[in-house]
Parts: structure tokens; sequence; C-alpha cells
């Protein structure tokens, strides 16, 4: 129990008040944002720091924001070490000081108190634009980072309280659609200040030195949480290898490794990857700890809220500089957050698959999207958005129960909002023909992964940029515990362009310029199953025909069940025996 | 002669609450046990049981009552079991999923848990339909409707035994034309089904939500109807010379054959009254900015009124499914007298959710109840009377409650039974005032500004601990707090609301005559619709307000405003009301930023007549009520003191009392901390508010921090 001067009551009426400030600065930013990435997709995360910097609370927001915000955080307040004032705000994109791509915006405000830096309070979130070449960032021809937008090392936005309006205008001025922007970025100031403002009052309460005794004391509650799970898993080496498929860049499949090393209650996580390519889709290290984190958290399922004291037992290698998961300077890099992130979260779990196999669930379907960008003749202006709504896939399958539809991407798992299909129209000049589940397309298993999601559009009255990224269009995600799909075609995704009746069918990251009348479906990958689907109960398979989530063609090859009639729905016992025993 | 009485009937989960009111104030209440198989039962078992008591037979009651009003929860408790109908929804084709896809969201708390399950659909994957036909943006029609699509559907449907159909297509409310040939081919080929139209029942931008609210309406249409009509059979087998009134959602009365068709605002009527009830309390003081909090035994339900009115949701996950109509902003938190005191897996001592219900109890029940609760906490910390609750009838166990905190809480954290106690009061406290931050600090509002009220058996246990947490000066608690929100029922007045689509920017004299266009129309429907009722001009009024936003923002803010005509130079006002609001909520405004309307909507009410207030005679001095003394505990230091008791029985007007101290009423037991000043007003009401000493402190305070 606690070492400090610490009292238990007031401990845990401290984390509850960092639980409120972390929810009301993401409201803030939910409710206030301009781009329908932000404020229909909740693609932000907000997080609380101490004045060290440690994280000291992270929302539940999206995955692949978890881990990189932490040496992100370190990196900007080591940049300006000695310079840091009241009043101050900081921003900062860039991969090399710990960033995740440089789309992901992060704003960093120093709270002070009584003359002395206290916390920080965080926010970062995906703008729809980054400047560079292709709209809204993701450019599958970049074979440099210079080529993918606008990188901004750590800038102060605000010195000592003055907003330095020329350097916030050099920023808009590199941007397209520059009204979202600048919306976007005054909702992450004004979620930074209500952070503050509630932080400074939680000290006006119980004083700034209890306050700051009790966060240390959370940290270590966390760190000894964590080393008490660990050491739950028999110490050794479990490695992991996910293959990475090649989604267009001609070199070939990669694989991905992990190595996770268990030593009593603690943790070290090694990942091997090949050398960094021309290609979107290089990590730097930042966001590598996102994906290992989320593969760690895929094995400790706990519930919130988390602090950095969590990662203090996990040590991780990421690999040699200049290679996949550890990019450098000049790889490009847009696509990371999905790809190579997944794979190399994949990887991970399965490493941990090996170390505790109870607590294994299945992967969940990879991100294989798009974004959009044209001319809005409605209002005469610019349009550009990454559609969230395009990467919705399903999630994996556990020991317990079968996957969720249409919660994926694996690197956001749930966190993530499509948005209204309403809305959306009425921000872009489109019309989304479909936006349903798919049959099939869930992972075979004793317990069914869940379905993905198609997504059809058209534009309304003039032409419309489509850039797909991600991957997951050839390998189906991976199921756990000995589940496999006999037919796999249904269950990855793909790009489907009907133009004048013929429709072309496209698996690799490509910009296709799409005329009114002609159609643009994005499917996405189902989650994967988890167990062996012939020992599925048949009556559940009998209820997914019924609801046209498997085929009668799917309950036979996947499921080993044989119905005969597709109105009744009555099921072949012999043959389906038959089936099962072979 | 004008009508005797008004009677009230508010089923909750556990009790079925009756409130018989009479033109002189007098105010009754009764209790009998819910009936959820039968709830008419219930209805029938509480006039029973007022005969019994008052001598007064129910056709006595309902021939001479002004109004009969009804709170049900058989459509809430429908939508928990899923026990609604068989239904069945038409949807454009390609869009058949969107409620089953959730716009791709897995609930917050619940990341990384690999057991928690998806939501249950109350509309399974066959029995939704797609039909050809769509609709644009612009309201222009890009594929028409294939009836031939339809007339298949409705075979479907018949085959497979539907009982309630939903009808819902994309932006089908900037063209309802499609939805409602539908709905005409449904009403031929399915006579006997119920049916819900989208741009009619929820005429608002936004598929999804709209989708989710028919198909949550039709869902419990048929359970709704059966209900209204055994109701309105008995009450006129009765001599009920006026129909029943049925309490909604929304805080207003309806009549039975709008509950029948609108049955989503009935869903969660019952702490809907909670504004209503405390306005009327407040209005000696002139009291119009006011939170009411109501602690049962499970739950803690939270509402707020800003300058008069009700703060209301739209657009909200209720039990995991959306619903769009405008509902009173109900916060629910799990913390009642039965909430668990427990240690998390960090180490930490938590309060709730789970709760010990009233089976096996709180330990000190002793009833098989082994686990610590805020009921145990607040008898070891000397709050409530060892002799029991509701005036002895249910005596606590003290050694029980010790042994229980002591075993999970106070052994392991290494502290005393007491320290153990105070920590769970205050835990559960500080839960309280997180909740009561959203119905206050999420929505602009300053919980400094405002007066607390009590409502509900628990809560003045715990009221002035929370008005102090929060900075809150003023208390109110009535003689009726465990009843109050049966009693807001029959206090409300009739209440509609009328919306319709306006996705306009906020430039020019055509978007100015479209809206004033739009609540023209609006409110002429709600103001004859009211007048067929029976109200007049005088006693019908207008709200109007107004979704509105950035251009490029996607979330919208809603403004209240009164009625005045939209013309172009009027724009400017709505704008400089929204980047007010906007300011208000989120720090800041960009008044030079174009500003958007999405959806507007105006709540048509009419004023129902009020019953006499309670009048109570002047008291002779507190220590007429004192009673005797018990050791209580009000500091983190575990240090108990004697305090007085009082019966609040024999407290009489004008009569003060100052904190340390207890009032024991027969339903309640009101906890007066040091520092407070409790004044019992003749209309039944005790004003709590702060010594000038703590007061001075609380002002300290303050101005340290402004500096």
């Amino acid at each position: 129990m606690p070492k400090r001067n610490v009292d238990p009551i007031t401990l845990s009426v401290v984390r509850g008040v960092l639980e409120t400030t972390q929810r009301e600065m993401t409201l803030t930013l939910e409710q206030t944002a301009r781009s329908s990435v932000f404020n229909l997709a909740h693609d932000y995360s907000t997080a609380l720091f101490n004045h060290t910097p440690e994280m000291i609370l992270q929302g539940q927001d999206i995955p692949i924001h978890l881990g990189s915000l932490i040496p992100a955080m370190k990196s900007v307040a080591g940049f300006f070490d000695g310079d840091i004032n009241e009043g101050d705000l900081i921003l900062h994109n860039d991969p090399a000081y710990g960033g995740s791509h440089i789309i992901d915006t992060c704003m960093y405000m120093p709270v002070f108190y009584e003359g002395e830096l206290v916390f920080w309070t965080v926010c970062k979130g995906h703008l729809t634009d980054i400047g560079g070449p292709v709209p809204a960032g993701y450019n599958p021809n970049a074979t440099e980072i210079f080529a993918e937008g606008l990188r901004i090392p750590p800038v102060k936005l605000w010195d000592k309280g003055k907003p330095r309006h020329d350097v916030m205008n050099l920023l808009l001025t590199n941007m397209r659609a520059r009204r979202d922007q600048e919306g976007d970025f005054n909702a992450l100031i004004g979620a930074c200040q209500v952070g503050a403002r509630n932080l400074k009052g939680l000290m006006d309460k119980y004083g700034k030195d209890v306050v700051q005794d009790c966060i240390a004391e959370l940290l270590d509650m966390a760190e000894a949480h964590m080393r008490k799970l660990i050491s739950e898993v028999p110490d050794g080496t479990y490695t992991g290898t996910a293959i990475l498929e090649d989604a267009g860049h001609g070199f070939g499949d990669f694989e991905i490794k992990a190595t996770v090393t268990i030593t009593g209650d603690s943790c070290h996580i090694e990942i091997v990857s090949p050398p960094q390519i021309p290609y979107f889709i290089n990590s730097y290290e930042g966001n590598s700890h996102s994906g290992v984190y989320l593969g760690l958290m895929m094995f400790a399922q706990l519930p919130p809220p988390y602090n950095e004291g969590l990662y203090r037992c996990v040590s991780t290698d990421m690999g040699p500089k200049g290679t996949l998961c550890n990019a450098k300077s000049p790889a490009p890099h847009m696509n990371c957050t999905t790809t190579p992130m997944e794979t190399l979260t994949d990887a991970v779990r399965l490493a941990f698959e090996q170390a505790a196999p109870a607590k294994v669930s299945a992967s969940w379907g990879h991100a294989n999207g798009c974004n959009i960008a044209g001319w809005d003749n409605r209002h005469d202006e610019e349009y550009v958005t990454m559609v969230l709504a395009s990467i919705i896939s399903g999630a994996g399958a556990t020991a317990s129960q079968d996957g969720w539809h249409a919660c994926g991407p694996e690197c956001c798992f749930g966190a993530l909002t499509s948005g209204d299909i309403e809305m959306l129209e009425h921000s872009y000049p489109i019309i989304i023909h479909r936006y349903s589940l798919m049959e099939d397309s869930g992972g075979a298993g004793k317990n069914r992964g869940g379905s993905g999601t198609c997504w059809e559009v058209e534009p309304l009255d003039s032409p419309m940029t489509l850039i797909t990224f991600g991957e997951g269009r050839r390998i189906p995600a991976m199921g756990a515990a000995g589940a496999k799909s006999a037919m796999v075609q249904p269950k990855v995704g793909r790009l489907e362009v009907t133009r004048n009746g013929e429709t072309q069918i496209i698996t690799e990251n490509v910009i296709e310029t799409i005329q009114p009348g002609e159609r643009a479906a994005n499917k996405n990958p189902g989650g994967g199953g988890y167990g062996n689907p012939f020992e599925r109960d048949i009556q559940k398979v009998v209820e997914d025909v019924r609801n046209g989530l498997v085929s009668l063609e799917g309950a036979r090859q996947d499921y080993g069940v044989v119905i005969t009639d597709r109105d009744t729905l009555s099921v072949d016992t012999e043959a389906t025996a038959k089936l099962r025993a072979a | 002669m004008q009508n005797q009485y008004r009677l009230g009937i508010d089923a909750g989960g556990t009790f079925t609450d009756f409130i018989l009111a009479d033109r002189k104030g007098g105010v009754r209440i009764f209790k009998v046990l819910s009936t959820p198989t039968d709830p008419t039962m219930a209805i029938r078992n509480g006039l029973k049981l007022i005969e019994e008591e008052t001598g007064l037979s129910p056709e006595t009651i309902v021939s001479n009552s002004d109004l009969c009003i009804n709170g049900t929860t058989v459509g809430l408790n429908a939508l928990i079991t899923h026990n609604g109908a068989k239904t069945g929804l038409i949807a454009t084709k390609g869009h058949e999923d969107s409620i089953e896809i959730r716009l791709g969201h897995k609930e917050d708390g619940y990341r990384y848990d690999p057991e928690y399950p998806p939501a249950t659909m109350l509309v399974p994957r066959y029995l939704r339909r797609g039909v050809s036909e769509r609709v644009l943006s612009n309201g222009t029609v890009h594929t028409a409707l294939n009836e031939e699509e339809v007339r298949e559907a409705c075979r479907h449907f018949l085959r497979e035994g539907v009982e309630s159909v939903s009808i819902s297509f994309v932006w089908s409310v900037l063209h309802p034309e499609h939805e409602l040939r539908a709905g005409e081919i449904v009403r031929e080929m399915m006579p006997h089904v119920r049916l819900t139209i989208g741009s009619q029942l929820y005429p608002q931008v936004r598929e999804y939500t709209r989708t989710s609210t028919a198909i949550v309406n039709a869902y419990l249409a048929p359970i709704l109807q059966r209900y209204v009509e055994a109701v309105d059979a008995y009450f006129q087998s009765l001599g009920a010379r006026h129909p029943v009134r049925y309490f909604q959602s929304n805080g207003g009365l309806a009549l039975g054959k709008v509950v029948t068709d609108q049955s989503v605002y009935a869903i969660n009527s019952g702490p809907a009254s909670a504004p209503q009830a405390a306005l009327w309390l407040g209005e000696p003081w002139a009291m119009k900015d006011i939170i009411t909090v109501d602690m049962g035994g499970t739950s803690f339900d939270i509402t707020l009124t800003r300058d008069g009115r009700a703060n209301v949701s739209k657009n909200i996950d209720f039990l995991r499914y959306r619903i769009g109509i405008p509902m009173i902003q109900v916060e629910t938190l799990g913390a009642g007298g039965g909430s668990i005191g427990w240690i998390d897996s960090m180490g930490l001592m938590q309060m709730g959710p789970q709760s010990a219900g009233s089976e096996p109890g709180p330990a000190s029940y002793d009833q098989g109840g082994e686990r610590p609760t805020t009921t145990d906490a607040n008898l070891i910390l000397g709050y409530l009377n060892p002799d029991g609750l509701v005036g002895g009838r249910l005596p606590l166990n003290v050694e029980k409650a010790r042994k229980a905190i002591k075993t999970h809480l106070a052994d392991p954290l290494g502290i005393s039974v007491e320290k153990a106690a105070f920590g769970m009061f205050t835990i559960v406290n500080n839960n309280m005032v997180n909740a009561i931050r959203r119905v206050s600090v999420e929505r602009g509002y300053d919980p400094r500004d405002f007066v607390l009220n009590c409502a509900g058996g628990a809560t003045a246990a715990h009221i002035t601990a929370l008005a102090r947490e929060m900075g809150i000066r003023k208390v109110l608690i009535s003689k009726l707090a465990s009843g109050l929100c049966a009693f807001g029922q029959i206090i409300s007045d009739v209440k509609y609301n009328y919306m319709a689509p306006a996705p306009v920017r906020l430039e020019g004299a055509e978007a100015a005559a479209r809206l004033d266009g739009l609540f023209n129309q609006l409110e002429s429907r709600g103001t004859e619709d009211l007048k067929s009722d029976g109200f007049t001009d005088d006693n019908i009024s207008v709200r109007r307000s107004l979704d509105m936003r950035y251009v490029g923002q996607v979330h919208e803010c809603t403004v209240d405003v009164e009625p005045f005509e939209v013309t172009e130079a009027a724009l400017a006002r709505l704008k400089a009301a929204f980047h007010a609001r906007h300011e208000e909520l989120y720090t800041y405004s960009e008044p030079q930023s174009a500003v958007e309307v999405v959806n507007v909507e105006s709540a048509i009410t009419g004023a129902v007549d009020k019953p006499g207030r309670m009048e109570i005679a002047p008291g002779k001095g507190a220590h007429a009520a004192l009673k005797g003394t018990r050791e209580m505990i009000f500091n983190a230091d575990g240090i108990a003191h004697e305090t007085p008791v009082y019966d609040g029985a024999l407290l009489g007007a004008g009569d003060r009392i100052t904190g340390p101290a207890v009032i024991q009423e027969v339903t309640t037991t009101i906890v007066i901390e040091p520092g407070w000043l409790a004044e019992l007003d003749a209309s039944g009401v005790y004003l709590l508010s702060q010594h000038e000493a703590h007061a001075a402190r609380v002002l300290a305070d303050a101005v340290t921090e402004d500096a």
C-alpha cells in the first residue's frame, strides 16, 4: 500500500478528477472540431503529463496514438528545455521528434502553478490535410517524407501568452482547406485550455504537493499491476511472425518478427523488420511504440484509466535504425499508423499467444481505405478528407464470443466512429450508395470473426480524386486457437471501380479519378475467427445464414454445415456430420 | 363546481408511487409494489390502498379529478429486457445495416475487454429489407421508389409474423414522399401492424439516428398501445371526465394516442419530471437555476434547469440504442444506497457501480449481504438511525456494517473502520460530483451558480456534502423529496415537440424566409393540435431551438431562442446567440466564421392549472423538535462528535437548525454538516444555506482562485 504520505481516499478522488479532465478535453475536441476526421471519426487523443514528463493519464481514444505520445512529449520538452514558459503553446507533428505520421498534429500546453511547471495537457488529432503534392497526405508515389507534406518540428504557437500569428499563417498557407485546418487547430487549443483549467482547480483544492504525490503513487500502482500480470506468464522467450503483404510497392511480402522475453515481472519486446523502403509504409520509432503497446494491451486486457507506469517494466527494441519498424529520415511514412503497424501488432499478439494462450483473441481486419478530394460546386470550394467509414473492418473473435461486426480496424480497436452518411453527403459532394456488412467476410471459427464493411461512393457532379491506402487485400485477418477459413476471397479487402458497367478490382494502393456516374466500392476485411470452425454450433451457423452473414456455400466450406434449402434453412445432418468428420 | 383532486401514478422498477393532491395544498403519497407482468394491476392495487387509507373510492377520486396522470415504465422495461414487438425495417437499398454498424464504434470503457458483447439487435438482419429508391442531399430524387420491392418486403414480413414495421430512407427528411408511399403500401398489405415512418417521427438530418429512433419506436409501439388501451378503458370505467395523460421523457404530458404513435417519447419519463418539480419548489424564492439530484437504492439521477428551462439531450445512446428525439437530459450514475465499496485491481478504493440492490441489500440489512455499501458507511458515520429506516420498519445492524467495512476495505487499506467509512462517503460523493459536471460544466454552466435540490429517499444524507464539494451555497429539500418525481408529473404541462430539417447557411433573405416559414408551419401545427385538445391561445406557449454550427463543424450546438420573426436583419441575433453559446461551452467562439443551421424545433406547451401549495403552521422553535443526540463523524479524521437529532414532523414554519445536526423525516434522513443552516419554509421545503463564517471562507477561496 501507499509508500508516500498519500491518503488512499484522496488518491481515488484525484484519479477521478484526472479522468473527468481528460473526458472534458475529449468532449471539447469532438464537439468543436471542423474536419470530419476529428469530429465524426474521433481520430484524436488527449493525454495529461506531469512535469518529468511522464504520461499520467491517457483516455480511451485511438490506440494508434497510445504509445507515440509518450516519446513525442519527451522529445518536445527536451527540444525547448530551459525555455518553457507560462503561456507557451507548442505544436509538432514530425516523426523525427517522436510523432506518428505528419498528418497527426499534436498540441502541447505547459501548465504552470505558482510559477512552476507542473503538468502538460496534450492532444493529438488527424487533420484532413498537411500540404504536399497529394490531398489528405497519403501519397503512394512518395519516395521521401518530403513528398508527403509539411514536417513541423516542435514550434511555439504562443510565446509567453502571445499568439504567433505569423507562424500560424505560415502553416495554414501550406495546407488545403485552410478553414477546416484552422478550426481544428482552435479545437486542439480549446481542449488543452479546458484541461489546464481543471488541473489548476484540482491543485487549488488539494494543494500541489498532495496532487503530485497522488500522481506519483498512481504511476507506481499501474507499474505494480503490469508487473503482476507479466509475472503470471512463465519466464521464457516467445516469438511471433506476421506477414505484411505487398500492397503495390513491388518489393514483395515482408516478415515482421516480434520476440517477447519474459523475465520475472518484466518483459522485453524486440522487433525485427526488413530495411526501410521508398514507399509510404515505413514506421518511425514513436509510431512503432503504439503498435507494440497495442499488442501488449490485447494480452493485458486492462480496463481504463491508463498511465505510463504500465510500461515501466516493458522495454522495447525496434531494431536497427533504417528498418521498416524503426525508420529514419527521409523514409516516407504516411501510411504507418495502419500499415505496417497492424502487422507489427499481430506479430506481438502472436508472441503473446505463445506466452499466454488463455488470453488470446484473434486479429482484427486491417485498414484498407481511401481518401477523397475534389471541388465542391455547391459552395465553390475545395474539399479533402480521409474517409473513416472506408476503413471499418470486422473485429477478431475471442474465446467467449463472436467478433463485433464493423468495429475495426485493428489499429483503432473500436475507438473510431465512421460518421453519419447524411452528414458526409452534406459535407462533401458525394453519394454513398452502400454502407453495409458483407456476406462471408467474418473469419471462420468456433467463434466467428466480425463482418467487414463495404463503402460505395459516387461523386455528385465533379470528378473526384480517390487515393487508397493500407493492405489486407490478399492476406485475411489471422485467426486464433486454430481458426482457419476455407473461403478466403470474401474475407479480404479490395477496391472495386465500376465504369460503364465494367468493374475493375484493385488490390494495390492507387490514385484514381472517379467521374460522376462511376462508382468506387471500398471493401474492408472481416475479423479473424477463434477456434476450429467445424466445432461451431450448427444452430449459430444457421442463424448466420438466415441473417445473410454466411452464404450456403460458406456454411458448407467454412463450417462443414450442409443446408439444403435457403427458405426453410433445414440442415442435412448426415452430410454435415460426414463433412465435419473429414 | 371545480374538480377536487389531481391523481398522479408513477410506475417505477420496484414501486409504483401514487400522488393525490387537492386544491387546498394537501398532498399525500402512497406506494404499492409494481407489477411488471400486468402493469395495470398496480394501478388497481394502489387505488384500493388509497380507499383503505382515506375512504375515498376509486370512482370518487377519478370522477372528481381534473387530471389523472400516468408515468409508465412499460416501454423502458421492454427495451431493457428486449421484449418488444417483432419488428421489420424497410430501408434504402445499401443502407439496411446502419443500425448494426452503429457508426463502427465500440463504447468507451471496454476497449480491450474481450467479453463485452455487441448490442442486441432490435431488428435482426433478416427482417431488414432494402428497397431501390434514393433522394440526394439537396432533396432531389436520384432513384424512384420501387414499389414492387416494398410489396416483396411486406410479403416477407407477413411470412415471418412481423407485428410492427418501421420505414426509414436516406434523406427522407428532405423528400418524405417515398417513405409515405411505402407506408401506404404497408398499410394496404399489412393493415394490422403498427407503422413507424422515420421522417414523420423524427424529421431531422442524420440517417443512423433517425433509423434507430424509428426502430425503437416500432419495437415499443404495440406494447404501449396495449397498455394505453387497458389504462384508458379502466379509467373510463371509473367515470373519468378527462382523458388520462401520460408523462413523456421530454418532460411534458401527452394524450394516450400520442404515446401510442410516438412510443419512443415514453421511454425514460420517470426522472424527467424532476426539473418541473424543482422549479415549483424554488418558485417562492424565484430560483430558476437548479440542479436536482435523486439517489435511490442503485442509481443516482441528475437533471438541471437554467433560467427556468431544463437541459435537453438529443441524439444520445440510451441503453445502447441511438435515440434522436429531445428528452430531458438525465445523467444516471450507478451510485446509490446499495452501491458496493471495493478495491480495484490497481489497489484503489472504488464505490459502485455494482450494487447490493434490495436483495441481499447492504450488510446492515442483515439479509445475507456481506459487502460494504453506502448505507453501511452512513450507518457507521452515525447519519442513519440504527433503530431503522422508514420509521423503524427496517432495523439496521451496526455490527454487520462494521464487519463488512473492516473485512473488505479498512483492513486491506490499513485504516480504521471509521476512516474507511468516511472514505466511502467521500468517494461516492466525488463520483456524484463528477457526474454532476456532465449536466453543468459540460453544458457550459458553473455549478456554483446553482441551487441544489434533493430528491429520492437516500439523497438527503449526502446533500450538504455534495453542495460543499461543488461550491454550491443553497440547498432545497422538500418534505415530499422521496416522491418528488411523481409529484413533478402532476404539476407538469402538456408538451409536444415539432421538428424540421433546415440545412441552410445563416446568410441572406432567402435563408431567413425559409427559417421563418418553417417555424410558423411547425407552430401552427402544434397550436392546432393543442387547441383541438381544449387549450387556448392564453395557455399555449412556444419555445424555439436551432441546431447550429460553424460551417465545417459536424457537431451542432443547440441554441434556445424566444419566438421572433426571422428576417434577414434578425439573422444577426441568431448568430450572436450561437457565438455566445459556443463560447460558454468550449471556451472560444469565431465571430468571423460562417454559421449554418441543420435542424430546427419548436416545443409547444399547453399550460395546466397547478394545485395549491402545502401550508405549514409557524413553529415554536427547533428545540421543541429535539429528540436526542447521536455520535456522528464529519471529518476524515474519523473522530465522532455528539450531534443533535430532530424530528421533522414536529418542526414548524420558520424553525431553524444549525449544523451539525440530523433531521429525521419519515421517508428520509437529512444530514446537515457543520457550517450549514436549515430553515423550514411554510411551503414544506427546507432551505439550507451556508453560515456566514463558512461563507467567508468559501469567498476567500474564490478570491484566491481569481488571483
